[in-house]
């Protein structure tokens, strides 16, 4: 009788050809991995998210890899998720990640969940008051990379929020919106605008684009009272009588019988046909939004103009603040002087921040660039008003926002309070915020409670705060 | 006499050992790291804290968990008390004799479990969309004081997930129930017509008790694929739904591990969880002995 090792040899000898072919493909996929992984960190990559962005950074990366041969970048854009988690992976684990990443407001966030020394990225405050330029960046824009005192960012952007709305309509029914100063004012001036020509009990038009269910919005329209979801030490502040108030009134914009609001979101086609269908006659707009409706609703040019966003009561502020990305250093960096060089040409460069402005219609947040005529040109989409000047009029007021981890869960349970509201002025047919603040007060303080339950367990953020 | 001669003692032990080392690596392992975790706090999986049974305790006091646990237990009540009941009618309607067409019937009603979850999603979330989704275009064609503009998706989030779940599972059970009613003898249901007994008589006295091994374990599968629901609150509303309303464990679970980053509550999330099911698990291995006992 064979022995087991004698079977073991015969079995060996019917291997059939396609185990070999199996075998060879698979060492040739690993060789091929591990080759890949070489020819990557031979030199160093900057990662984006932004499809709108990367165009943007490729002459800029050009001119420098043809500057540096021997430190030459390798542009890589990433879907958002893809970045996000990639990111983590590689800050928790330990995975490979850029020499250089353009994060986004949310994904940043992420990094400062845990304790200060983990953070992932670079913290750059030294390097920033050291070369001056904590003064020469608009200081609202440091704001959402600063985490416990420490900035971890270069920011790209200022993202001021105007007001769109249809001045073909507007002008055609001879409403001046010249002397409008707050929201109560504009709905009062453009009420008229809300008729049922068609005949079936509802307008054909609604005043403004916002609702309860769209937390970017909410959030603008809070920073922009003064409230907003964290204080300037990170703490929870959901419950305040100005978040109540704010809250409480666009609960009334969007339900019950002095409903104004229409629901037409961005980035989706229902949103869009909202918008040509001339339902839509007023809509927050921050800078960048502009470049996206440019692109995505081009039939649109010239039936929009800009103003200021009206106030919450007079003298009150003018514009908000939405969106927002910064080019981070990860700690595993190759190298961090060629890093932060490469960051600098691409975001504080006079010249690259017009040519970025003409093609996304972002306001850098570094000063000196402001002075560039492209702010100046008149466009034509925005009736030929100069549109970068009037975003940048309302740059130094842009509000300051937080950069807490836990700023999405605020914002979602803050969501959740105004739909409550929202379902109460509806079911109640209730028009008067005043009627709504005390059930809002009631529900941003268990919010808010909810919100430091969860904070409180952190036992990272708790221990190097 | 015929010598035979034994392999030496480790060679079972090497055939096996393919085996022991998947059960080891892929769930042994994870598991005993898993239940580790649940006592930790991590912000991923380098930094971690002790935490004893702190994870616990806060779940026990967590609003959204039990708020996740409440809509999981809707769900499923809603696929046992609507999705089930209906799929067991389809099944009697094709089981009828004399039926013609009972294969594209079939292929029909089975149609919609071929195309999977996230297509479902896409499809209902598009039906469900204001002013253009069918349901409020054909409503308001229906009934003109109808709003084409309600949000079914705000409001109704459960009974739309229940809705979207019913369409594609319902066809998937029914083959379960068809072919445990096809297997219940004729000879059964002709004494019990010879005795006089109605169409609802046979139904509950002769098919019930033939079909109910099937039932018990269709009602056990439902049960257990309810609280795992996950893929179609995220396709259907892009999360958890406004004010949570769409919020599932398994969501809630996936959000605070992955999202969040915190893979020890996840995980104290995660056994409560697997708690749940194993409850469930052996109230029904429980009830099919007594059965069989009786």
């Amino acid at each position: 009788m064979p022995t087991f090792f004698e079977r073991f040899r015969a079995g060996l000898q019917i291997t059939t050809p396609a185990v070999w072919v199996l075998l060879l493909l698979a060492a040739g996929s690993s060789a091929a991995v591990l080759s890949r992984h070489r020819h990557r960190t031979e030199g160093g990559v900057l990662w984006t998210f932004s499809r709108t962005h990367a165009p943007g950074y490729e002459p800029v990366l050009k001119a420098w890899n043809q500057a540096h041969p021997k430190n030459h970048y390798e542009l890589v854009l990433l879907d958002y998720g893809a970045l996000e988690n990639r990111m983590l992976s590689g800050f928790l684990s330990g995975t490979p990640v850029a020499d250089l990443m353009e994060v986004e407001r949310n994904i940043a966030a992420r990094a400062f969940t845990g304790p200060l020394e983990d953070v992932g990225f670079t913290d750059l405050t030294d390097r920033l008051k050291a070369e001056g330029l904590l003064e020469k960046i608009n200081p609202p824009s440091f704001s959402p990379w600063t985490s416990r005192g420490r900035i971890f960012g270069l920011p790209n952007d200022v993202h001021p929020v105007l007001l769109a709305y249809r001045a073909d309509i507007v002008e055609a029914a001879g409403i001046d919106l010249g002397r409008v100063t707050t929201w109560d004012e504009f709905f009062a001036a453009m009420r008229p605008l809300m008729t049922d020509a068609d005949g079936d009990g509802r307008p054909d038009r609604y005043i403004l684009n916002v609702w309860p269910t769209d937390m970017a919005t909410t959030e603008m329209l809070l920073l922009q009272a003064g409230g907003g979801l964290f204080d300037a030490d990170e703490k929870p502040a959901l419950d305040s009588e100005t978040d109540a108030r704010v809250l409480a009134t666009i609960a009334t914009w969007c339900a019950g019988p002095g409903r104004i609001a229409v629901d037409a979101p961005e980035f989706s086609a229902a949103g869009n046909a909202l918008k040509l269908q001339g339902v839509v006659l007023a809509s927050l707009m921050p800078d960048w939004l502009a470049g996206v409706w440019k692109t995505d609703l081009p039939t649109m040019a010239g039936k929009w103009k800009l103003m200021p966003l009206p106030a919450w009561e007079p003298g009150g502020r003018r514009t908000s603040v939405q969106g927002g990305s910064m080019l981070g250093i990860p700690k595993s960096t190759r190298d961090f002087e060629s890093a932060w060089a490469l960051a600098k040409r691409l975001y504080l460069d006079p010249e690259r921040n017009a040519a970025f402005y003409r093609q996304t219609n972002i306001i850098p947040p570094f000063r000196e660039s402001w002075s560039q005529p492209v702010f100046d040109q008149p466009d034509p989409y925005f009736g030929g008003q100069p549109a970068g000047r009037l975003f940048i009029r309302q740059a130094p007021q842009v509000p300051a926002r937080t950069s807490s981890p836990y700023n999405t869960l605020a914002l979602a349970r803050a969501t959740d309070v105004l739909i409550a509201l929202a379902d109460r002025a509806s079911a109640g047919r209730i028009s008067d915020p005043e009627a709504l603040i005390p059930e809002a007060r009631r529900l941003l303080a268990r919010a808010q409670a909810e919100i430091q339950r969860q904070i409180s367990r952190n036992v990272f953020l708790r221990a190097s705060s | 006499m015929k010598s035979y001669r034994t392999e030496p003692s480790w060679v079972p032990w090497l055939f096996l050992f393919p085996f022991l080392a998947t059960v080891a690596v892929f769930l042994a392992w994870p598991l005993a790291q898993s239940l580790f975790l649940s006592f930790q706090q991590t912000y991923g999986p380098r930094t971690s804290a002790w935490v004893g049974v702190g994870n616990f305790d806060f779940l026990l006091h967590d609003p959204l968990f039990w708020k996740a646990l409440g809509n999981t237990a809707l769900f499923a009540a809603g696929s046992i008390f609507l999705q089930l009941p209906v799929a067991l009618g389809l099944a009697l309607l094709l089981n009828r004799p004399g039926l013609r067409g009972r294969a594209l019937f079939r292929l029909v009603f089975f149609a919609p479990s071929l195309v999977g979850l996230v297509f479902v999603g896409l499809l209902f979330a598009l039906m469900f969309e204001k002013r253009s989704g069918l349901v409020n275009v054909l409503l308001h064609a229906a009934f003109p004081a109808f709003d084409p503009e309600f949000a079914w998706l705000q409001v109704y989030v459960m009974p739309a997930l229940i809705l979207s779940a019913l369409w594609l599972y319902a066809g998937f059970n029914m083959i379960y129930f068809l072919a445990a009613l096809q297997n219940v003898p004729a000879e059964l249901m002709e004494a019990a017509s010879l005795d006089g007994a109605g169409p609802w008589q046979r139904f509950r006295h002769v098919v019930l008790p033939e079909i109910l091994p099937v039932v018990s374990f269709v009602v056990l599968l439902s049960l257990l694929g309810s609280f795992q629901l996950f893929e179609l609150p995220f396709i259907l509303l892009g999360g958890p739904g406004p004010d949570n309303r769409g919020l599932t464990v398994v969501m809630y679970l996936y959000q605070t591990g992955f999202v969040t980053g915190d893979l020890g509550y996840a995980s104290a999330i995660g056994w409560v969880l697997a708690l749940i099911m194993g409850s469930f698990a052996l109230l029904h291995r429980r009830w099919l002995r007594r059965e069989e006992a009786s």
